[in-house]
């Protein structure tokens, strides 16, 4: 099967570090595929090449067999490719609802030309409206619609954010440390939330974490990257034995 | 000691040029986060083509050949200005619309260099321009240098009786702020609405929802830039004359403290505070002109005042005195949320006219006839 989204030979500099050197990797469609390393191995710094914040210094990204690097963050939303932060960034004095149908992509009452003309977008907001509604009730957060996000609990939050792609018709969803502060059963329902939404939606993820006991549970493939560099890839088991990536994890250089 | 007519023909244009300035300010900075300290640089554009365009298309429509600056000219335009009714309008009308487009693109064009590179950058960059271009405008003799230009024709110049000019142009000023208003509003209260106050929020998450955040921003500024023109425009038929010193950076923080007043990201505060603060000025120079001994001019206590209540408000209601509510699409009508409060609001109104009716039979002794209560069984 071919790949949903395949990094090839990327480098990334900042001034004298080398963030990334040489990253080649590749996401299987429909998969669910871990990223980890130690604190400052690249792992960010690659979600934010793959997403269109950097701009890689050597190499290609594909995604969908069109190349990718090179273009705006936007751009890259509007292809299909979502992506969560380490630190949750929904618009806090925005309702929840609010928040939700920001996500569709392209929406016709978004210019300034037509905004002002209810009756163009008036169906299409209710369209959103109803998505957002069963979606909600799906993820038992009905009661939760006009709470404002910042008001909102860490669990909560992380299932918005994760909901949000599904809302902007996202084939890849980026997940940069999902678990980070929720404790670990709410992080263990998170991951749960995540292997149920791959099936229901049809969607990939590309997740990183740190709980590495947590993800080793859930996904189908693991990159390990340490330095800059891809250290070691495989099935979690696979990963989990390899001297290289223990090392690196419990100490040396 | 005055009448109360004549003071609200000279407040009532001034409130709603000020009205539309706060409006374009909440536009830019209580939806968008564009924090744009240079609003007077396109309200001064938009004074300047005006007063440019009229007086010109006036003297060549009329065979005089001076320069627009020229006291010859300022006579002439005294004689010819009443003469034609339809030039005046038709010019008004081209004015308005030239000064929006070209404050509109000056607008676009200044902020589109710094853009992506975050809300400071922006606030410096206009704030500089609008006071590199005062100066210039200064010494630029083709629209008079320091002295600008005097004689803009009134488009109500040719009604004979002043007070009927003066509110016509009431009218036409307060006409054009409910345009505004309620194009604003319409913006407001629609998923763009909900586009802009995303990208206050968090520019890079609205980013990474595919919201191309320089582009509206920059659309954003030409409409709001434009609109601020108009005020200007209107500004400049109002008074009859423009000057580069009109055009201070004080006129934009004034514009600033109306809408830290009334309440960011809200046009009805934006209203509120535009209509305080051109109070507060007439007031003041009300008082000035009544009372001519005062040992402090009332003018500048308007500034402490201004000051004052810039931080009253911030302690206080730092939200402003009427805070931002959740945009109002069809959308919350699913949910079962639309015109909650205005439920509410009935819904207490029908109990207090309950407890008045109660109280009412209460005085005069008489049962409420379906409700069987305490007081109904102990009277057995």
């Amino acid at each position: 099967m071919n790949p949903i989204l395949r990094v090839q030979n990327v480098s990334k500099r900042f001034g004298g570090v080398e963030a990334l050197k040489d990253v080649s990797l590749e996401v299987k469609r429909g998969s669910v595929t871990g990223l980890i390393g130690p604190n400052g191995s690249g792992k960010s710094t690659l979600f934010n090449v793959i997403t269109g914040f950097y701009k890689p210094d050597f190499g290609s990204v594909y995604f969908e067999g069109k190349r990718i690097d090179g273009l705006n963050p936007d751009e890259i939303y509007n292809m299909g490719i979502a992506r969560t932060f380490q630190t949750p960034r929904l618009f806090g004095p925005l309702t929840t609802l609010e928040n939700m149908m920001l996500s569709p992509k392209g929406q016709r009452g978004e210019s300034l030309l037509r905004a002002p003309l209810r009756k163009t977008w008036l169906n299409e907001e209710m369209q959103i409206a109803n998505e957002v509604k069963s979606l909600l009730k799906e993820f038992d957060m009905d009661g939760l619609y006009k709470m404002l996000a910042s008001d909102l609990s860490g669990g909560h939050v992380k299932m918005v954010e994760t909901s949000k792609g599904i809302l902007g018709r996202a084939k890849l969803i980026l997940l940069d440390e999902p678990t980070a502060g929720v404790h670990y059963a709410v992080g263990k329902n998170l991951f749960e939330h995540i292997n149920y939404l791959r099936k229901a939606y049809n969607l990939t993820f590309f997740i990183i974490e740190h709980r590495i006991d947590l993800l080793f549970d859930y996904v189908d493939y693991v990159y390990v990257l340490h330095m800059g560099r891809l250290l070691s890839e495989g099935t979690p088991e696979e990963v989990a034995s390899d001297p290289k990536v223990i090392e690196a994890y419990i100490g040396g250089a | 000691m005055f009448d109360i007519s004549s003071f609200l023909i000279s407040w009532l244009p001034l409130f709603g040029i000020y009205a539309i300035l706060s409006l374009c300010l909440n536009m830019e900075v209580g939806y968008a986060g564009m924090a744009n300290f240079g609003l007077v640089a396109f309200y001064g554009i938009g004074a300047f083509v005006a007063g440019y365009t009229s007086i010109t298309i006036f003297l060549t429509f009329h065979g005089y050949n001076y320069p627009i600056y020229s006291q010859e000219a300022i006579i002439a335009m005294g004689k010819v200005a009443g003469k034609t009714p339809w030039l005046n309008i038709s010019v008004f009308i081209l004015s308005l619309i030239l000064s929006f487009l070209i404050a509109g693109l000056a607008g676009y064009l200044v902020s589109y260099p710094t853009l992506r590179v975050g809300p400071a950058f922006l606030g410096i960059t206009i704030l500089s321009f609008g006071e590199m271009l005062r100066v210039f405008m200064k010494h630029f003799a083709p629209t008079g240098g320091a002295y600008g230009m005097l004689g803009i024709p009134h488009p109500f110049a040719w009604i004979p009786d002043s007070a009927i000019k003066n509110i016509s142009f009431l009218i036409l000023t307060l006409a054009i702020l409910i345009l505004v208003l309620i194009y604003f509003e319409l913006l407001a209260n629609s998923p763009y609405g909900r586009v802009l106050k995303s990208i206050r929020e968090d520019e890079i998450a609205s980013l990474c929802i595919g919201k191309p955040v320089p582009q509206i921003k920059a659309r954003l500024l030409f409409v709001a830039s434009g609109i601020s023109g108009v005020a200007g425009a209107l500004y400049a038929f109002y008074l009859g004359a423009v000057t580069p010193d009109m055009f201070i950076t004080a006129v934009t923080f004034e514009v600033w403290s109306m809408v830290i007043l009334g309440g960011r990201g809200n046009n009805f505060g934006a209203l509120l505070g535009a209509s305080f603060f051109s109070l507060l000025n007439r007031a003041t120079s009300i008082l000035n002109f009544l009372f001519s001994d005062l040992p402090i001019d009332p003018n500048y206590v308007r500034w402490m005042i201004t000051g004052a209540l810039i931080v009253i408000i911030l302690m206080y209601k730092p939200k402003g005195v009427i805070a931002e509510k959740p945009i109002k699409t069809e959308a919350w009508k699913i949910f079962g949320a639309y015109g909650e409060s205005r439920r509410k609001l009935i819904a207490a109104i029908l109990k207090i006219i309950d407890y008045l009716r109660r109280a009412f039979y209460w005085l005069i002794g008489r049962e409420t006839g379906y409700e069987p209560d305490i007081k109904g069984s102990k009277r057995e």
